[in-house]
This record gives C-alpha cells, structure tokens and sequence, in this order.
C-alpha cells in the first residue's frame, strides 16, 4: 500500500471516528449548568488548538534539523505539517468566536490568547506563501525552516498569555501542572476527541506528504525520491 | 438554581462548520493527491 492510501484511510478512519466523537459529545456527556449546551464546544475547540500549536512545534523542529541535515523529508514533513496546522488554526479560529458570543456576549476581544492566536494563523499563512512565492527549492526550503522555528517561539507564548497578562480567555483546564477540573464523563469525551484529532493529523499529513513526494518525483522525471 | 442557558444552536454551528473545513480539506487532499 502506497503512503498516499495509508494517509487516505487513517484520514478516513480519523473522520467517522469524529462522528462517534460528535454522537459521544452530543448525546453521551452532561450538559455543564452555567455554560448550557455551548460549553460541548470544548470537545473540537481544544483538541484543535492542542494540534494546532503542536503542529508549528513540529515545523520548527523540523526546520531546525533542516537547517543542518538538508535532508529533503524534514522539509516535506513541515510542509505537510504547516498546511495541517493551518486548517486546524482555522477550526480553531472559528470555533472559539462561536463559543464566545454565547458565554462572553462578544464573537471577538484583543486579548493576549485570541490575539497571538490569530497571529499564529497569520504565520502560518505567511509560512505557506513563501513556500509558494520562492521558485528555487534550496533557498525556499531554508526561507520556510527559518519562518518555521519563529512560529516554534510563539507556541509558548500563546499558551502562557493567559498566566502573563489579564485575558478573558480562561486559563487552561486540562493542560496545568494540577489535576484537570472537569469531571471523568468530560475528561473521557475530551481525551477521545484528542485522540481522533491526533489520528486526523497524522492521516492528513501523510496524504500531504505523499502528494509533495509524488510532485518532486514527477519534476525529477520520475525518479523515486523516497 | 440558575436555569441551564439555551444556547445549543451555537454549538450545533461550531460541530457543522469544522466537519465541513475537514471535509473540505480531506477531499482537497483527495483531488491533488488523484493528480499531483
């Protein structure tokens, strides 16, 4: 099987696996007192932004080890991973704003998370853009590692911003050095929804990193590049 | 005790809208991939 196919069908298993997430979440999982039935909005919200900074995480490792290896796979690998993570930071994007009408009365504030969130958005677009804008692959390659490892530097930025500075964003529930505050029946729902976020990524980066390997190929008249 | 709020519909549009980015995004994936 083919590295394509193998992406296809764990995206493919990822995917229904997300409806039993969405039948779980729906109908299986209390609904919390104070926030209503918006608060379920946690399930896809957190997972997709865990795997959106997870993502430029591994763009900027992947960057960096290019920068010295040169290795060919390390810069398809961030590639692949930057293009997920920028569909992950637009479900994340979307998602947050959904929720926050109903709980903050506002779609939107420019607080530290949601600002440097949208910031991370806009680094990986730009990351993207230069891949497309540079023709030659050394030089392009080099341009995006080095983008890649200043979005690396955000991450940690983005996920403290609500210990350093006054947000309405809440501070993180699950991910602090204490115990997660949410009962067992949520914790399982939300450890759930992480683990087909997890799987959906690795599905889709396979697909994306299979189809830049069929590109190159095909540009090298069909020598096998991997 | 405060009534739950009713505000499914909020949360019935965030379950739609990243169903259909994936989605769309699986089946762009789909495409390139049948013609790189």
């Amino acid at each position: 099987m083919s590295l394509a196919h193998k992406g296809r069908w764990i995206t493919l298993s990822g995917l229904v696996l997300l409806g039993g997430v969405y039948v779980r979440a729906l109908a299986f999982t209390p609904v919390e007192r104070l926030q209503g039935p918006a608060q379920k909005i946690f399930y896809i919200h957190v997972p997709a932004a865990i795997w959106t900074e997870a993502a430029m995480i591994l763009v900027g490792l992947a960057g960096i080890f290019f920068l010295f290896l040169k290795d060919q796979r390390l810069d398809r690998f961030a590639e692949a991973s930057a293009e997920v993570g920028t569909v992950f930071a637009t479900i994340v994007l979307t998602t947050g704003p959904i929720w926050g009408k109903p709980i903050w009365g506002t779609w939107w504030t420019w607080d530290a998370r949601l600002t440097s969130t949208l910031f991370l958005f806009f680094l990986y677009v730009g990351y993207l853009l230069v891949r497309g804008a540079v023709r030659d692959p050394g030089l392009r390659a080099r341009y995006a590692a080095v983008l890649g490892v200043c979005g690396m530097c955000l991450v940690p930025f983005i996920h403290l911003s609500v210990f350093m500075f006054r947000t309405l964003h809440p501070q993180p529930i699950i991910l602090k050095p204490s115990a997660p505050s949410l009962p067992n029946s949520m914790l399982e729902t939300w450890l759930l929804s992480l683990g087909v976020f997890t799987l959906l990524y690795v599905g889709l980066v396979t697909q994306r990193y299979a189809l830049s390997l069929a590109r190159e190929t095909r540009e090298n008249g069909g020598r096998d590049l991997a | 005790m405060p009534e739950v709020p009713q505000n499914g519909g909020y949360m019935v549009a965030a379950y739609v809208v990243t169903a259909v980015i994936l989605l769309v995004y699986a089946v762009s994936l789909y495409r390139r991939g049948n013609n790189p």
